[in-house]
């Protein structure tokens, strides 16, 4: 499982490299996927980069393509070699083998300050403590040896962007952090790059300015139509913002597709299990029926289930593991009409949200599912309590098999 | 309990400073003497310090003093700068925990050895002594010591606002001048002021590395002392007492300026964080 393949079994759309007209927005069926067009050129390539320190390998073989315009998240637990990537990319780190191409250009042995097409906002976000707001932002200017006026304007434009104009002569220790991250945000987009890196740029933000702050990054993404790369451990963050996901887990990529696909689509147990909640269950293909769907016994329980193959297809025999979103099991007290995909159990606790319930439910040999429900109506004839007996089933197409 | 103030505390605390300053307080009020013995009072007058301004052989001696004092300690702050980044920064270089080793061992060498050794190196080259070997073995001594001050400040030193700046543009030794160089300024300017009152009271060092025509202000009290203490020695001594401390406090201050406005800067990032 090195190297992910970004979907190329889907077929590519009747017509997409107008990327100028494409908007982001973060549905899957997005008119906006330059990655599913055999002609796009991507505007950042990793080419089998491999990163190491030392004996321990940072990041692993990783080859991926990302395009112009697109808000690009790498996702993964700390450690998993996301930062070092994207300080690959910045050039802070030299990849130990493959090459990084930007814009047709190859960069892997270019240093930071010679990648004009690159800027990136740190996770400190490492503002000059010496220098005032309108210092800060103007710095990356003064280094291109712009005219004096010429960097006013830009300046100023880019404290409108962010309504940073009323702090312009202050330092940074007089700012807030949410200030302090629009300053640095400002900082990097006031040298207009094509390609901006944000390196955990809301970590340091409590959670309600932090939504704030993920709507204010995608409309300048979206005006100023610069490729985002952005670095994050959070998976709400990364479904919010992205066009695509890459997941990392011990420096290699373990999945690359959009949030929808993510979501839906799992690859992996991992990856299923990282973004959102899920249930797993273990089983065994009985039965390969002729429409192509697969037959599968319970490994933990006695139930029979039905599902779509995974992409890859699967054998008669194999172990595979049936993913099922909570929101996708539908519980009730009545034994439903069919024995498929259809398990009895106890309830064994149940999480009231106000709007939605989450029911725990023990089936089986010592398991335990989820499932989510809406609490739509106030009817309480068929409400389920601690301890009763109900039945757990989902549609055919609700569970996604997957082979690791 | 903490902080008490017993008598036996009050008592020790006294003593311990009467025993450090008493005898330069006495050196300073003595200084003011009108009497032309030293150790007999004689009234208040400052004509010991009108006195030294026509003292030329004094006066000589301060103005080298002050000279070597100021060259050395500049030679040394760049040094000792240069020493400092190369410790913090290159992380793992063959001889490294020998190179600290090597740029700290002046600050625990007896004065006498590297007086002395100092002295055969510039015979052996055949250096004529004077002003120069002076300055540079003043360099050699006090250069550690800004090393150590500015290493101090280097090490808590954020590495990403280097990285912003080449990130943006700068090359190397632009973000070292304009990003670098002025955060760490305050901790620099001690290292300055550290060497330079070093340089300033050095007797040791000076009086085995230098020659004729560059002779010290501590030396000459030295030499003056032996032949009888004067007045204007007192008045020398006083002023340059004034001139350390005056050092040494402004170094102190700068060092803790910088600190407070490192606090509030860590206080409005944890403000934002929360």
């Amino acid at each position: 499982m090195s190297v992910a393949t970004t979907n190329d079994t889907m077929p590519a759309p009747a017509a997409s490299p107008s990327a100028k007209k494409a908007r982001r927005t973060p549905a899957p069926q997005s008119s906006f996927a330059p990655w599913k067009d055999p002609n796009a050129t991507p505007i950042v390539r990793f080419e089998n980069v491999t990163k190491r320190f030392g004996s321990f390998v940072a990041v692993n073989n990783i080859s991926l393509d990302i395009y112009e315009r697109e808000f690009f998240a790498l996702l993964g637990p700390s450690g998993c070699g996301k930062t070092t990537l994207l300080r690959m990319l910045a050039g802070f780190e030299k990849p130990t083998e493959g090459r990084i191409i930007v814009n047709g250009k190859d960069v892997t042995d270019l240093m930071p300050y010679e990648r004009d097409a690159v800027n990136m906002m740190f996770q400190s976000y490492a503002l000059f403590p010496h220098m005032s707001v309108e210092r800060n932002i103007g710095f990356g200017l003064r280094q291109e040896g712009m005219p004096a006026a010429d960097i006013d304007a830009r300046v100023d434009e880019a404290m409108g962007m962010l309504e940073l104009k009323q702090f312009a002569k202050r330092k940074p220790h007089q700012l807030s952090g949410g200030q302090q991250q629009r300053v640095a945000l400002a900082r990097a987009i006031a040298k207009k790059p094509r390609i901006m890196l944000l390196d955990e740029p809301l970590g340091a933000l409590d959670k309600r300015l932090r939504q704030t702050a993920q709507f204010e990054l995608m409309h300048i993404q979206e005006s100023t139509g610069t490729t985002f790369i952005i670095v994050t451990h959070d998976q709400e963050e990364a479904m919010t913002v992205s066009s695509r996901i890459a997941v990392m887990d011990h420096g290699e990529l373990v999945q690359v597709s959009t949030p929808g696909e993510i979501y839906e689509t799992p690859q992996s147990q991992y990856v299923a299990s990282f973004i959102g909640d899920v249930n797993i269950l273990e089983c065994r293909v009985s039965n390969v029926l002729p429409d192509g769907q697969l037959e599968l016994n319970w490994v933990d329980g006695t139930g029979k289930f039905v599902a779509q193959p995974p992409p890859s297809g699967a054998t008669k025999d194999q172990q595979v593991w049936l993913a099922l979103r909570p929101e996708k099991v539908r519980i009730g007290l009545d034994r439903p009409a069919t024995d498929v995909n259809a398990i009895p159990g106890k309830v064994e606790n149940i999480g009231y949200l106000g709007s939605i319930s989450h029911y725990h439910v023990a089936v089986g040999n010592d398991e335990s599912v989820t499932a989510l429900r809406a609490n739509a109506s106030l009817a309480v004839d068929n409400t389920i309590n601690w301890e009763n007996d109900v039945w757990l089933d989902w549609p055919a197409d609700a569970g996604v098999v997957l082979i690791r | 309990m903490k902080g008490r103030m017993t008598w036996f505390n009050v008592t020790s605390v006294a003593l311990g400073f009467a025993f450090l300053y008493i005898p330069i307080l006495l050196l300073v009020i003595y200084s003011f003497n009108d009497s032309k013995l030293v150790t007999v009072w004689g009234g208040w007058s400052t004509r010991w310090y009108a006195g030294l301004l026509n003292n030329e052989e004094l006066m000589k001696a301060a103005w080298v003093t002050l000279r070597v004092a100021v060259v050395s300690s500049t030679i040394a702050t760049v040094l000792g700068l240069l020493a400092a980044i190369v410790l913090t920064r290159m992380n793992r270089f063959p001889g490294r925990t020998l190179f600290s080793g090597m740029v700290f061992a002046p600050l625990v060498m007896p004065e006498v050895i590297t007086g002395l050794s100092l002295l055969l190196l510039f015979v052996a080259v055949g250096f004529d002594r004077g002003f120069w070997t002076l300055t540079l073995a003043h360099t050699t001594l006090t250069m550690c010591f800004a090393a150590v001050v500015i290493q101090a400040r280097l090490y808590d030193f954020d590495k990403s606002v280097e990285e912003a700046a080449m990130d943006l543009g700068a090359s190397p030794l632009k973000s070292f001048m304009q990003v670098t160089l002025p955060i760490i300024a305050p901790s620099v300017i001690s290292a300055w002021l550290l060497a330079f009152t070093l340089s300033l009271d050095d007797f040791v060092i000076a009086s085995f590395t230098t020659g004729p025509g560059a002779t010290t202000l501590p030396m000459k009290i030295y030499s003056q002392v032996r032949l009888g203490v004067t007045p204007e020695i007192n008045a020398i001594s006083t002023l340059m007492i004034g001139v350390v401390a005056l050092g040494v406090i402004v170094a102190a201050l700068s060092q803790k300026r910088a600190m407070v406005r490192q606090q509030a800067e860590t206080r409005a990032v944890d403000a934002g964080a929360k």
